[in-house]
C-alpha cells in the first residue's frame, strides 16, 4: 500500500507539471483531490488494512493529501496570475511617500548625552531659576562684595539685587539649602553673560553644573569623576590634565584640559596652538560655601564642577560659528 | 598681562625655552595665553648697506639700489625718497613677513616675495619704521646707525631678542601681577632662588620728614602710605633700554620719572605715583574721602565727578589725585619739574574697586590695588624708584622714607592640619612633605603638634587667608596631576534622577514625529516681548535694544525664526521648542525668585506647504486641523483621555481661531492661528499655526503606569451612519450626543466624512460616522444593534436636529 501511495504522488507530480492551463488543472483536481478522486479512493482502501498498519498508512496518506493540495494551490495561483492582464507595473524607483524627519537640537543632544553619563554615575538632576538674586549668584558662592572676581562674569542686572544668573552654580546653594548630605546632583540650565556676541561667544548659553558633597569626598575623586565623564563623552583615547585655576566657590580650584581632538594635540586654531582644550572648571567646594548653607565643613567635603554645552557641541559637529546654533535655520537643524 | 622673558632673568636663573615656560606656568595656574618671540618676528630681516643708488629704468619715482646684505649684494627696487648710497638700512629678504603693509588700509602683515617691479626684479625690500612696526613714519625708509654691520640680524641690531608672554592672571593671584611675582613661580619651577634687587641709596643729609608731611585721615581706606622726596630731578626722556623694556610689556614711555615709576610697578607690582613736590601746598599729603559731587580733573584732562566714597590724595588745600586710580593734572610731573614726591601706598582693595567702577576708570594702578597689593613693600618700592631716578638724573634723595601707617599690620599665622590636607585632596602626604611644599612658595611653617603646622604667610600672598588656601598651595606644588585619580565608590541612586523626564519624553516624541527642535533666545526687544500683553522683565544694562527684555511667550521668538527661515527659502516648517518664559508677578513655582514667574513651556509650530506629499497625494497648505491632529496624537499618547479641546469663545493675544486645551481639567494652553496682523508684522505671508502648552500641567497629566484594559472576548458590530445637520451644529456636539445615547455598548465613534453640498440642502452639512458596538459578556444580536441605532438616531434628531441620510 505504501508503494501505491508513493506511485500516486509521482503520478500526481507528473500530471501537475503538464497542467499548464486552469482547465487542465481543474481536471487534475477532480482526478486526485475530489471526493471521488484517487486520493479519496486510497483512503477507502485504508479501511481494509490491518490494525497494525493503519497508523503508518494513515499518516502517509494524510501527508500525500496535504502535499497534493498545497501543490495544486501553488500552481493555481501561478496560473491565475498569468491569466489576468498585467497591472500597470509600479516604478519601484519612485520615492516612498515621505514622512517628515524631525531632529533634536544639537545642543540638546549633547545635553542629553552628558546627563545620561552623569546619571549613570549616580548623579540626580536638579534645576533652579534663571532670574536670580545677587546672593545666590555671588554672595553665597563666596564672591565678596566689590571683588574683581565678579568681573569674571559680566552680569545682566534686573534690579540692584536681581540678575540673570551668570552660571548654574546658584543651584548648588539651592539644592544644599533644601537637602542634607549626601548630595550628588547635576544642574543643567541656561545662563547669561553680558558680552559682545561673536563667532565664539553668545549672550545666552547652556551650562551643566555638578556637585557632590558627603563625608570623605576628595580632590582625587573629583578627578576620577571628571576623567570618567570625559572618557565617555570625548572618547577613551583622549589625554587629560588638571591645572590650578581660580573660582571663589571652590578651593583648590582646577581646570581640566583634554588633548585637542581637532588636531590630536599637535596645535591648531581651535586650541589656540596649545594642543589642549579647556573643558571643565572645577574644585573642592570652599568651606565658606558649605558654611553658608549650614553644612559643617569639618564633617563634610565636596567637589563641584561646571562646563558649557555649546563648545563641545560645535567641536563635535565641526560647526565653525557658534551663532548658527541659535539662528534655528531648518537647513541647519535638519542636519543633526 | 605681558611678561618679558629677559626681564625675568634679572631675578632668577632659568634655562627654559618659551614652550617650557608656557607648559610650566600654565600647570601652576598661571595660564600663558600666547607668547611672542620678537626674534622670530624679524626672521629674514637684516641690516643692509646701500652700495649704489640708481634710477629705475622704467619709473621716475622708483630707484634701483644695490644693497649688501652681508652674504651677498642684492638688487632691490625702492620707492622711498630718502634712500641714499652709504646708508645702513633695514632689509627684508624674500620670505620675510612684513609686520605692516603700508598700502593696506588696515596695515595687515604680508609675506615678501621675489617680484618684478616695473620690469625689474627686486630681491627684497628696504623698510620704513611703519612697515617694521617700530613707529608711525611711513614717509621714507628707516636709516640705521652708520656703525651697524651689514648682515647683522635686524632683531639683534634692534635689541629685540626677547620673548613676551601674555599671561592670564586669575583675580586671586594679585601677587603675580609683576615680574618679581612671576619670577617667584619660575623659581618654583626651576628650583632656583629668586634674587630681589638690593637697594642702596645715597641719601643727602636733609631729612625728608622736615620737608614733607603725610596725614592719613581715612585709616580704613589707606592702611599704609610711604613716600620719598627727591630734589633736583631733571625731567627728560628715558634711556633707550628703559623705553624699549617698557614698550615690550605694553607701556608707553613718557619721561624718566614716570618711566621709573612704571618700571618699578612692572617689577614689584607696587603702583607708584610721582607728584611735583612744589605743586603740593604746604608739602603735605592728606588721605581722605571726597565730598559727594566734588569735581576733579585727572591727568588725562577729563573732569570727573566724585562721590563720598572716593578716596582722595590731597595737599593742604585741595585734592591732587584719586587714590589708587589716577593722579591729577594740577600736580603732575612736567618738563619744568625739579622736585618730586614719590607715593607708594597700600589702599583698601574694595574702596579702590568701588571708585574705579563708579568712575568707569581702570588703570594699571587701580587694577592692582583692587586685587590687593603687598603692604609689606611700600617703602622698598619707593626706595627702588628713588635709587633709579638718582642713577638716571643724579637727583638728591632726601634722608629717610616717609612711612605713615593707618593701622598696625599683623603677621598672618594660619594652622594647617596634615590630616585635613589629605582628607580634602585624597592624598597621603606627610608633614615633612607638606612643610617642604609650602616652603617652596615662601610659606614658612613650624610643627605645632603631631598633626598641626603653624604657617607664616608672606604679605604678598593676600589670597592665602585660611587653612583651605594652604591646602590649595600644597596641591599646586605637589602637582594636580600627581594626585591619584579615583572613582566614586559608593553609589546611591536618588529617586529624583528623572526630574527632567517630561522634557526628554516630549523631545523624543516630537523629534520622532517629524518636528525640528529649535532653541530661541530668551532675550528680545521690548516691543516683541510685550506682544503677549504680560508685564515684562527688563534688563538694567542690556547688551543691545534687541535683547533688552525677557520673553513672556515662546510664540514671538518663534515668529522671528519663521521669518529668518522664510527669508532663506524654508517655507514648510514643523518646529518645536522647550523653553522658559518669564514675567513679573507672583511666583508660582519653587523655581522662581520672589516677584518673578518662570514657567516651562512647549511650543509646537506648523506653517507652509510641503514640496511633495508623495506620489498620488496632493500636498496641501498647512491648516489648523493639521496642527490639531499632531497635538491630539501627542496628547493621546502621553495623557490618554485626560485632555479636552475647548473650541469656543477663547480669547488670546496672539492667535485667532483659538482652541483651549485642558488637561485633567486645568488650562494647559492654546492652539490656534497666529493673528494676521502679527504674521504681517513679521513679514510672513503664509498662516502660521502654533500650540503653546504649560509643561508643568502637561507633566502632571502624563500617564506613566498605564492600566491594562482587557481585550474584548466577543466580536464587535460596526455600522456607518450619515446625518444631515444645520451648518451651525458642531461636529463635537453631534458626536457627544451619539456617545451619550449609545452608552454603554457603543465602544467607539469616528467621524469619517464631512461635506457641504446644495443637494443636501442650503446651509446644511453631512457628517458621517463609523460606530462600533461591543459587549463584554455576549455577542450582540442584530436586534440589539438595531435598537441602539434607533436610540442614537432619535437622540440626534431631538438634540441636534440631525436627519439620517438615506
Amino acid at each position: 500500500m505504501l508503494e501505491t501511495i508513493e506511485q500516486t504522488k509521482q503520478q500526481f507530480l507528473l500530471d501537475l507539471s503538464q497542467s499548464d492551463t486552469l482547465d487542465k488543472l481543474e481536471q487534475l483536481r477532480i482526478a486526485y483531490l475530489a471526493r471521488s478522486g484517487r486520493i479519496a479512493a486510497l483512503f477507502e482502501g485504508l479501511k481494509s488494512a490491518s490494525v497494525a498498519d493503519k497508523p503508518v498508512l494513515g499518516k502517509s496518506l494524510n501527508e500525500l493529501r496535504s502535499f497534493a493540495q498545497s501543490q495544486f494551490e501553488a500552481r493555481k495561483s501561478e496560473l491565475d496570475g498569468a491569466s489576468k492582464p498585467k497591472e500597470t507595473s509600479i516604478d519601484l524607483t519612485l520615492p516612498g511617500r515621505p514622512r517628515p524627519i524631525g531632529t533634536k537640537h544639537p545642543v540638546m543632544q549633547s545635553m542629553e548625552e552628558m546627563k545620561r553619563i552623569f546619571v549613570s554615575m549616580g548623579f540626580s538632576i536638579a534645576s533652579g531659576p534663571e532670574i536670580e538674586s545677587d546672593y545666590y549668584n555671588f554672595g553665597a558662592l563666596n564672591f565678596p562684595p566689590d571683588h574683581p572676581a565678579r568681573d569674571m562674569q559680566d552680569t545682566f542686572f534686573i534690579s540692584k539685587d536681581v540678575l540673570l544668573r551668570t552660571h548654574t552654580s546658584p543651584v548648588q546653594i539651592r539644592v544644599m539649602e533644601k537637602q542634607k548630605p549626601p548630595v550628588r546632583v547635576i544642574m543643567p540650565g541656561r545662563v547669561y553673560r553680558n558680552e559682545a556676541i561673536s563667532a565664539r561667544s553668545l549672550v545666552m548659553f547652556y551650562q551643566i553644573e555638578g556637585l557632590y558633597v558627603d563625608k570623605g569626598v576628595t580632590f582625587s575623586e573629583l578627578k576620577g569623576t571628571l576623567v570618567s565623564f570625559a572618557k565617555q563623552f570625548y572618547g577613551s583615547n583622549s589625554k587629560y590634565r588638571f591645572r590650578p585655576s581660580f573660582f571663589p566657590f571652590t578651593e583648590p580650584s582646577a581646570e581640566m584640559d583634554i588633548t585637542c581632538y581637532i588636531c590630536s594635540g599637535k596645535g591648531c586654531r581651535v586650541c589656540k596652538y596649545s594642543g589642549w582644550l579647556e573643558i571643565v572648571g572645577s574644585g573642592m567646594v570652599h568651606p565658606n560655601v558649605l558654611k553658608n548653607v549650614g553644612y559643617d565643613p569639618e564633617l563634610y567635603t565636596g567637589f563641584a564642577f561646571g562646563f558649557g554645552v555649546e563648545r563641545p557641541t560645535i567641536l563635535r559637529h565641526g560647526i565653525d560659528d557658534i551663532r548658527l546654533l541659535y539662528e534655528n535655520d531648518v537647513r541647519f537643524l535638519r542636519q543633526f | 598681562m605681558k611678561i618679558s622673558h629677559s626681564w625675568l632673568q634679572k631675578y632668577v636663573d632659568f634655562k627654559f625655552q618659551p614652550h617650557e615656560m608656557v607648559e610650566g606656568l600654565t600647570m601652576l595656574g598661571l595660564e600663558v595665553e600666547s607668547f611672542e618671540d620678537l626674534a622670530k618676528k624679524y626672521d629674514r630681516f637684516v641690516v643692509g648697506e646701500v652700495i649704489e643708488r640708481a634710477k629705475h629704468p622704467n619709473a621716475d619715482r622708483l630707484t634701483l639700489c644695490k644693497v649688501n646684505s652681508g652674504k651677498e649684494v642684492q638688487e632691490i627696487v625702492c620707492g622711498a625718497p630718502n634712500v641714499a648710497a652709504g646708508q645702513k638700512v633695514a632689509v627684508a629678504l624674500v620670505g620675510a613677513t612684513i609686520p605692516h603693509n603700508q598700502h593696506d588700509p588696515d596695515g595687515n602683515p604680508f609675506v615678501l616675495e621675489r617680484a618684478k617691479i616695473r620690469g625689474v626684479e627686486s630681491n627684497g625690500m628696504i623698510c620704513s619704521a611703519f612697515e617694521l612696526g617700530l613707529g608711525e613714519d611711513s614717509s621714507g625708509i628707516i636709516v640705521l646707525d652708520s656703525g651697524a654691520m651689514a648682515g647683522t640680524p635686524l632683531a639683534k641690531y634692534l635689541g629685540q631678542t626677547d620673548v613676551i608672554y601674555e599671561i592670564g592672571i586669575t583675580p586671586n593671584r594679585a601677587d603675580c601681577l609683576s615680574h618679581i611675582g612671576i619670577a617667584r613661580e619660575v623659581g618654583l619651577l626651576s628650583e632656583k632662588k629668586v634674587r630681589i634687587p638690593r637697594v642702596r641709596l645715597k641719601e643727602s643729609t636733609t631729612p625728608s620728614a622736615r620737608q614733607a608731611k603725610i596725614m592719613i585721615e581715612d585709616k580704613d581706606g589707606c592702611p599704609r602710605y610711604s613716600a620719598r622726596v627727591l630734589r633736583n630731578v631733571k625731567i627728560e626722556p628715558s634711556p633707550k633700554w628703559l623705553q624699549d623694556l617698557l614698550t615690550s610689556v605694553g607701556i608707553r614711555p613718557i619721561n624718566n620719572v614716570v618711566d621709573v615709576t612704571n618700571y618699578v610697578l612692572m617689577e614689584t607690582g607696587q603702583p607708584l605715583h610721582a607728584f611735583d613736590y612744589d605743586k603740593l601746598a604746604d608739602h603735605t599729603i592728606v588721605v581722605k574721602r571726597a565730598k559727594s559731587g566734588e569735581k576733579f580733573t585727572t591727568l588725562d584732562g577729563k573732569e570727573r565727578t566724585l562721590n563720598a566714597e572716593t578716596l582722595m590724595i590731597c595737599d593742604a588745600q585741595r585734592p591732587v589725585a584719586i587714590a589708587g586710580v589716577m593722579g591729577g593734572g594740577n600736580s603732575e610731573i612736567t618738563n619744568g619739574t625739579t622736585n618730586i614726591l614719590i607715593e607708594s601706598a597700600f589702599f583698601d582693595p574694595s574702596s579702590i574697586r568701588k571708585t574705579s567702577k563708579y568712575l568707569g576708570l581702570s588703570t594699571e594702578a587701580s587694577y592692582r590695588f583692587e586685587r590687593g597689593t603687598d603692604i609689606g613693600i611700600t617703602t622698598y618700592a619707593a626706595d627702588r624708584a628713588a635709587q633709579m631716578i638718582q642713577e638716571l638724573t643724579g637727583a638728591e634723595v632726601l634722608k629717610g622714607a616717609l612711612d605713615a601707617r593707618g593701622r598696625k599690620q599683623k603677621e598672618l599665622k594660619i594652622k594647617l592640619r596634615v590630616s585635613r590636607t589629605n582628607r580634602v585632596l585624597g592624598t597621603g602626604l606627610t608633614k615633612i612633605q607638606i612643610k617642604d611644599f609650602l616652603s617652596k612658595v615662601g610659606i614658612i611653617s613650624k610643627s605645632l603638634a603631631k598633626d598641626v603646622l603653624e604657617t607664616l604667610v608672606p604679605t604678598y600672598r593676600i589670597d592665602v587667608g585660611q587653612e583651605i588656601d594652604l591646602i590649595e598651595e600644597v596641591a599646586r606644588v605637589y602637582g594636580y596631576n600627581n594626585i591619584e585619580t579615583k572613582t566614586i565608590s559608593s553609589i546611591d541612586f536618588s529617586n529624583s534622577v528623572f526630574a527632567d523626564r517630561v522634557e526628554t519624553d516630549v523631545r523624543n516624541y516630537f523629534s520622532n514625529a517629524g518636528f525640528n527642535e529649535m532653541v530661541a533666545n530668551s532675550l528680545q526687544d521690548a516691543a516683541t516681548a510685550a506682544l503677549p500683553g504680560l508685564p515684562t522683565v527688563k534688563m538694567l544694562n542690556p547688551v543691545s535694544v534687541e535683547m533688552s527684555t525677557m520673553r513672556t511667550s515662546l510664540v514671538p521668538g518663534a515668529l522671528q525664526i519663521v521669518r529668518h527661515n522664510r527669508n532663506h527659502g524654508n517655507k514648510y516648517l514643523r518646529l518645536f521648542e522647550l523653553g522658559k518664559v518669564y514675567s513679573v508677578g507672583k511666583s508660582t513655582s519653587a523655581e522662581s525668585l520672589e516677584g518673578f514667574r518662570e514657567e516651562d513651556r512647549l511650543l509646537i509650530l506648523m506653517s507652509g506647504k510641503p514640496v511633495t506629499a508623495g506620489t498620488g497625494i496632493q500636498p496641501h497648505e498647512t491648516d489648523i486641523l493639521d496642527l490639531k491632529g499632531e497635538v491630539e496624537a501627542f496628547l493621546a499618547k502621553v495623557c490618554l483621555d485626560k485632555y479636552r479641546f475647548i473650541s469656543y469663545d477663547t480669547r488670546s493675544a496672539l492667535t485667532d481661531s483659538t482652541i483651549s486645551i485642558e488637561i485633567n481639567g486645568l488650562g494647559a494652553g492654546v492652539l490656534g492661528r497666529v493673528k494676521g496682523e502679527l504674521t504681517t508684522k513679521f513679514d510672513i505671508d503664509d498662516p502660521v499655526f502654533v500650540c503653546e502648552l504649560a509643561l508643568e500641567i502637561l507633566s502632571k497629566g502624563m500617564q506613566s503606569a498605564r492600566r491594562y484594559v482587557p481585550l474584548p472576548k466577543f466580536p464587535s458590530v460596526t455600522r456607518d451612519l450619515a446625518f444631515v445637520v444645520d451648518g451651525s451644529v458642531t461636529q463635537q456636539s453631534l458626536e457627544q450626543t451619539i456617545r451619550e445615547s449609545g452608552k454603554p455598548l457603543l465602544a467607539s465613534v469616528v467621524l469619517f466624512d464631512e461635506y457641504r453640498d446644495d443637494r443636501i440642502g442650503a446651509g446644511k452639512k453631512s457628517l458621517a460616522y463609523a460606530l462600533e458596538f461591543q459587549s463584554q459578556d455576549h455577542t450582540l444580536t442584530d436586534r440589539e444593534s438595531d435598537q441602539l441605532i434607533t436610540r442614537i438616531v432619535d437622540a440626534a434628531r431631538n438634540e441636534c436636529g440631525a436627519v439620517l441620510r438615506s
